[in-house]
This record gives structure tokens, C-alpha cells and sequence, in this order.
């Protein structure tokens, strides 16, 4: 409500990927470029699905049945999310996880300062509270944890040495990854309010599973953590 | 509340815009803060208290359903209306209706100013840190004064049979309102009443001026005056056009008398106001008389009598409408059914169409706030036009008895017509500052009158250039806009908890392999499966 409330808001929303880039050590590998070439990807998709959805509209004769509603169709479009990421980790040349590290920071980055940074900054700052402003920056925390278990799920679903079995869960969860939107709005009718506990328990619910499935890599944050911190103290 | 000069004095408020937070009465700080009281709980007291304490603004909620109000509150507020008006305030003052949401936003300005007294320190802190407060704001800009501001009136007329030089008489209805908030005042009884009774005698007369046999020797000038409650302006300065400044009319020549109608759609009491008490012989006398005996045979449960009060030059405001003929020699009276000038209800926002019986005072009561009666708006139109045309036609001298009654069957007072009218004027505020020479209002009683007078003409006044009688103020109407504002402490409070948030989340991804492998012996047990 006044510019105090939007600096408490900037704050909340933007210190995470700070910190994030800052302890992943992404800093350490001058990542900072690869991550803007990510969230200029970003921007393409999107403009690509604004293109590819206002295309659907003149194809009104697609619903197949009760349950295949616009919201199906608009989430389907989201597919290309993954296509972008794809696109960004297979461009960059590196470790798996620089890779997914790199990809996920520049995507999330780059939808935080499209879709949260005007409506914060006009919100915000006028004379009315309301908690909508607090809950959109929880949200950008969480959509950070869930671009990165974005990637990487789609990173596994490329690699040629992934076993047989881990296939279909990690299609389940890519599935579950482009739909998100659209089942929570199944679920609930209410959007923004203060159930995104529910978005995080499925973002938490992803990152689970994908540790416990990802037995071929191991920690792989922890090892490049480890690592750099080494080289921190050995240079200090 | 509405800002006017009159006669060089102000009255109302001189500020209209605000910025202010919300509180009620009873917080303790009420200095720079938007007071909201509803008109149950309002009282002088508590107002003057507001403004001596230096308020930002006032606003008074005034509920949906004002015939549920009990009568000594209605009563109160119509007393004070004037008071308000008179006392001279800085800040603005704003009237509302209740709705849900106003009502929502006053509980809650009532919980938090309420409970600022009585709790201990950390409990005060907690409130005040969480507590939901509002901003008023208002949209609009501050108010001046309107220019070239024309009050219209309207006269019509039914000429006489027989030749030149007959006596006229005039039959004269303010139609605009007046309350302490000009959009408010919807003005039923004072004088929608007067205005549809002036309409209904037009159309008579007219009917019985159609045929050649009852078309009397008399002149009938019938005349709707605008700016009745500014002190007659439209009266005035129509006299003065017509006796002044015109060659010939028909207000200079022989002038029976002037009837003026205010204020009769209820009561069961008639008065005939008189500056000058009615000498034998004359044409007012015998007014006097025929109102006397139509009341006294035909309409026993009225109490009617004559009202003297000298012309007071000395005072503000003159008292009743006739008062301005008087000043100009020409013989006329006021009937209402009010015995004093000085009856709140004439100028009051209180003062609707009608008022649903309340259910608390029971059957015997009458019900609150003054409001028109049809059946006895009828009876006392019945009661002038007999009493009319009695004089006209002279009646009592050829020998009719007081029981013979003219406006019966086809020719009776139509009781759905008079409905209709006064259904018609209270649906809108007819304040003189919200009737301009282009409103509804005035040109659909223009088309009215034209249906049954000749010649009907319209007459402006505009105030003066250099010694305005009257200046109108604008800003009367504005939309506030209450924005839910939380305290300061609030931001420090939501400040300290985002950095520790920050913190722990700093911490969560600094020992991330802490994390990791705690999950990680969680899920051991379904890896290992895999």
C-alpha cells in the first residue's frame, strides 16, 4: 500500500533466485549470460503459444468431450514450455546439472520479471492492501522450485541411459508439470487465495520423486555445491 | 450537506474534498479523521464534539428504511437540519444510504476505534499492527460557486369570459425542495403536495371553462415559482418583471387575490395564513367565508381557521409565500396544514413520500417523518376547489347551501391523478440548485400546464452580477471511495518476518546437503526396490 509494502514485496519475490544463483554456483561458472539467453527462450515460447492459442480459436469444433474444455486446450499449449527447455539445456554445453541449473534460473527469472514486476509495481505502491501482492510473491518462490523440477524432469526424459522403468513416472510427472495449472483450478474454484499450499505440495511432491527416482545421478546440487565451496576456502 | 449564500449570508460547509482515515464517535483521536455516524446513534452533541476536536470530515449514514427510525430520532434530525446548515463548518459533511457494504465498512471502523481503550499493551499492539483500517477519498474537486445559475418558473392562465378589466385571481405552488443534502431532499409533502393540488385545480377549471355556461368572469392565473425555499426568489422577481417592468398584465390591474399553496398533503388541520386579516366586502373575505362553510358542511373532521402574522421585514427569511404579494400591496394568503412557518418538516431531507407503519409502535400511532396522505391530499383539494368556485361563481349570494357540491362524478377530484403527480416529483431531488432551465422536472410540468392553460410561459431569475440575493455551490453529490488501508506497523511487522524467512531459506539452501541426504534416507527404502 505504499512503497514500503512494495519493497517487503520485491523483497520476498526476488531474494530466493538471488540467493539461489548466488549458493547454487552458477556465479562460479559466469552463468549470467547463458541464464539471459535462457529467458530471451522464454520469451519466444510464450509469444510462440499466445500465436498458437489465438490459432485454436479458429478450430472451435475440437471439443471431443465434456472434460476437454478451453482450459485443457490452453494448458496443452503449455507443452511448449518444455520444448523451450529443451531447447536451452540441449544448447548448452556442461554437466547435467549446470545444464538444468542454468535453464530453470533464466526461465524463472524471466517470467518473474514479465508476469510479476508490473502488476508489484502498480499494486503495490497504490493506497489499498490487499494480500493478493504477498501471495503473487510466494507464488514466484514457488514457481522457482517448480521450473527447476521442470527441467529437471526433462533433462531425464532425454537422456539416452535412462532405465526402462523410470520412463512412464517420469512421463507422469512431465505430464503433471505442463498441467498444473489446469488441475488446480480443477480442484479449487478459487485461484489466487491461500491455497497454494496445495501448489506447493505438488512442486514438493515432484522434487521427491525425483530424488528418490534419480538413483543414476547423485546429489548432484550437493556434489557441485561441495565442490565449489572447496575452491572457495582454498582460494580464501 | 449543500452550501449556499443567501443574502450575503453563508450557510453549510465550505470544503467538499477529503483524505482522511476512517473512525467512529467513540475513538478517542478524532483530529484529521473522517467521523462515520449512523443516524441512530447521531446526536448534536456528538457532532459538535467531532468538529470542536478539530475532524477532518463528517459522514452520518442514514438507513435504507427511514420509517424505521422511531419518531423522536426523525424528529431530532429534522430539528437539527437547519442548526447544521447554519453553523458555519470548515470540513466537509457527507450523507449516505445504507447498503451492506457501508455498513460492513462502519462495524469494523467501530471495532478498532472502539477497542483502542480498553486493552493492555501488547494486546493494543497486536490490534493496531493487524487491525483493518479505511481511507476516504474522495473524487471529485473542491466546490465553488456556480454562475449564471437561472432558477425557471412557470405560469399559465385561463381567461375570463366578459370583456376586459376582469378580476384575476392567482393560484401560486413552489416546486423545488430543500434539506440539509440537496440530493436527498426529495420534498413529498413540502410542497409536492402543493404543486400536484395546483395541477389537479388546472385541469378543473380548465374543464369548466371549456363551456360556455360555466365559464366565470374571472381570470385564473395559475403560477409554479422555483427557488420557494431561498426566500421566494422566483416569486420576487416575477412581481417585479410584471409589475415594473411590463406596460399591461394582469397582476397590475385588478387582482381578487393570490392563493398560495404549501405544504398540504396531510394533517387533519387547515390554516389560512393572512399577513392582514381580511376586510368585510372583499373578494378575500369572501374566500374566508366560503372556506369556512365548505369545512363546516361538507368536510366536518377538519379544523380550519386563520392564521394572522404581521410581515417581519426585519427577519432573514419571510414566512410564507405570500408574504412577497403582500410586500407589493396586492391582498393574498398562504393555505397549509401547518399552523407555523417555523415546522421543521418544510425543509427537511426527512420529508418522503410515504412511511410504512412501524411495526413497533403499534396500530394507534401515526407513523415518523412527515409524508403525504393521498385520501386527505384529496379531501383538501376537494376543500379549495368547492371553496373556489363558490367565489367565482358566487354561489352563496344566489342561495346555494354549504352542502351543495360541485366536483362530483365527472367533474371529482381524482385521487389517482394527485397519486400520480406527487409519485412523479418525489422520484427525484427537485433542490433549486439541481433544477436547472434543462431538467425534466421543469419542462415536463411545462407540458402539463400547457395541457390545460393557455399561454403558459417560462420566467428565469439569474442572482445578481454585483449583489448576488443567492449563490449555489457545486460538489452537492460525490462518489467516496474507502480504501482499506493497514497500519504502518503492519509493514514493519510483515518486513521483519519476510527477512527471517529469507534467512531460514538462505540457511535451507547453504547446508542443501544436510537436507538432502535426511530425504534421502527417507526414500532410501524405494530406491532400493527400484
Amino acid at each position: 500500500m505504499t512503497l514500503f509494502h512494495f519493497g517487503n514485496c520485491f523483497a520476498l519475490a526476488y531474494f530466493p533466485y538471488f540467493i539461489t544463483y548466488k549458493c547454487s554456483g552458477l556465479s562460479e561458472y559466469n552463468a549470467f549470460w547463458r541464464c539471459v539467453q535462457a529467458g530471451a527462450t522464454y520469451l519466444f515460447v510464450q509469444l510462440c503459444k499466445v500465436k498458437k492459442l489465438s490459432l485454436s480459436r479458429f478450430f472451435p469444433g475440437i471439443e471431443l468431450c465434456l472434460f476437454v474444455s478451453q482450459e485443457f486446450m490452453k494448458s496443452t499449449v503449455d507443452l511448449a514450455d518444455l520444448l523451450g527447455l529443451h531447447l536451452v539445456m540441449s544448447r548448452n554445453a556442461g554437466k547435467g546439472e549446470y545444464k538444468i541449473m542454468v535453464a530453470a534460473m533464466g526461465w524463472a527469472t524471466a517470467e518473474l520479471v514479465m508476469s510479476r514486476f508490473l502488476p508489484l509495481w502498480v499494486g503495490a505502491r497504490g493506497i489499498e492492501f490487499d494480500w493478493k501482492y504477498i501471495q503473487m510473491s510466494f507464488d514466484s518462490n514457488i514457481s522457482l522450485v517448480h521450473y527447476i523440477a521442470m527441467a529437471a524432469v526433462v533433462w531425464m526424459f532425454t537422456r539416452y541411459d535412462l532405465p526402462k522403468t523410470f520412463r512412464l513416472p517420469v512421463t507422469v510427472l512431465l505430464a503433471l508439470c505442463v498441467y498444473k495449472a489446469f488441475l488446480i483450478e480443477w480442484c479449487f474454484v478459487v485461484r489466487l487465495s491461500w491455497d497454494f499450499l496445495l501448489l506447493s505440495a505438488i512442486c514438493g511432491f515432484m522434487i521427491y520423486c525425483l530424488l528418490g527416482l534419480d538413483s543414476t545421478d547423485p546429489p548432484v546440487l550437493v556434489r557441485n555445491h561441495v565442490s565449489v565451496r572447496k575452491t572457495i576456502r582454498i582460494c580464501v | 450537506m449543500q452550501q449556499y449564500d443567501l443574502q450575503g449570508q453563508p450557510y453549510g460547509t465550505r470544503n467538499a474534498i477529503l483524505n482522511t482515515e476512517a473512525r467512529t464517535v467513540e475513538a478517542e483521536v478524532l483530529s484529521r479523521r473522517c467521523v462515520i455516524m449512523r443516524l441512530a446513534d447521531f446526536s448534536y452533541d456528538k457532532y459538535q464534539k467531532a468538529l470542536r476536536q478539530s475532524a477532518g470530515a463528517v459522514v452520518i449514514i442514514l438507513p435504507k428504511n427511514m420509517s424505521a427510525m422511531p419518531q423522536d430520532i426523525v424528529q431530532q434530525f429534522m430539528e437539527l437540519e437547519p442548526e447544521m446548515l447554519a453553523m458555519e463548518t470548515i470540513v466537509p459533511v457527507y450523507f449516505a444510504e445504507e447498503d451492506d457494504e457501508l455498513l460492513s465498512i462502519y462495524t469494523q471502523t467501530l471495532t478498532s476505534s472502539s477497542s483502542q481503550s480498553s486493552l493492555s499493551a501488547a494486546e493494543v499492539l497486536l490490534h493496531t499492527a493487524t487491525a483493518n483500517g479505511f481511507q476516504m477519498v474522495t473524487s471529485g474537486a473542491q466546490s465553488k460557486a456556480i454562475s449564471d445559475w437561472a432558477i425557471t418558473s412557470l405560469e399559465g392562465r385561463l381567461t375570463g369570459v366578459g370583456g376586459e378589466d376582469l378580476p384575476t385571481i392567482v393560484v401560486v405552488a413552489h416546486y423545488d425542495t430543500f434539506g440539509v443534502a440537496p440530493w436527498l431532499s426529495y420534498g413529498a409533502d413540502s410542497n409536492g403536495s402543493g404543486v400536484s393540488m395546483l395541477l389537479e385545480l388546472a385541469r378543473l377549471f380548465s374543464k369548466l371553462y371549456t363551456y360556455k355556461r360555466t365559464h366565470a368572469a374571472y381570470n385564473l392565473l395559475f403560477f409554479v415559482s422555483g427557488g420557494g425555499k431561498f426566500n421566494y426568489q422566483g416569486t420576487k422577481r416575477w412581481l417585479e418583471d410584471n409589475l415594473d417592468h411590463t406596460d399591461s398584465s394582469l397582476l397590475q390591474d385588478n387582482v381578487a387575490f393570490v392563493l398560495c399553496l404549501d405544504t398540504l398533503g396531510n394533517g387533519d388541520s387547515l390554516y389560512l395564513h393572512v399577513s392582514k386579516p381580511p376586510k368585510e366586502g372583499t373578494p378575500q373575505y369572501s374566500l374566508l367565508k366560503e372556506l369556512e362553510t365548505v369545512v363546516a358542511s361538507q368536510h366536518p373532521e377538519v379544523k380550519f381557521s386563520m392564521v394572522h402574522k404581521k410581515i417581519n421585514l426585519a427577519d432573514d427569511m419571510l414566512a410564507w409565500e405570500h408574504e412577497r404579494f403582500g410586500i407589493r400591496r396586492l391582498p393574498a394568503f398562504t393555505l397549509s396544514h401547518l399552523p407555523s412557518h417555523r415546522s421543521a418538516q418544510r425543509s427537511s431531507i426527512m420529508d418522503v413520500r410515504s412511511v410504512s407503519p412501524s411495526s413497533r409502535h403499534g396500530a394507534g400511532e401515526p407513523p415518523a417523518g412527515p409524508h403525504v396522505d393521498v385520501s386527505k391530499l384529496s379531501r383538501n383539494a376537494k376543500v379549495v376547489a368547492e371553496a373556489l368556485a363558490r367565489v367565482i361563481y358566487n354561489l352563496t349570494e344566489k342561495g346555494a347551501s354549504g352542502d351543495l357540491q360541485i366536483f362530483t362524478e365527472q367533474m371529482q377530484v381524482q385521487e389517482e391523478h394527485l397519486s400520480a403527480v406527487v409519485d412523479w416529483l418525489t422520484a427525484q431531488p427537485r433542490a433549486a440548485q439541481l433544477v436547472d432551465k434543462d431538467s425534466s422536472v421543469v419542462s415536463t410540468l411545462e407540458y402539463h400546464l400547457s395541457r390545460y392553460l393557455k399561454d403558459v410561459k417560462r420566467h428565469y431569475v439569474k442572482a445578481d452580477k454585483r449583489d448576488p440575493e443567492f449563490v449555489f455551490y457545486d460538489q452537492l453529490k460525490q462518489t467516496m471511495n474507502a480504501y482499506r488501508v493497514k497500519p504502518a506497523i503492519f509493514d514493519l511487522l510483515l518486513a521483519l518476518c519476510i527477512a527471517a524467512y529469507l534467512g531460514m531459506m538462505y540457511l535451507a539452501i547453504q547446508n542443501f546437503g544436510l537436507l538432502y541426504s535426511v530425504v534421502r534416507r527417507i526414500t532410501q527404502p524405494k530406491a532400493k526396490v527400484h
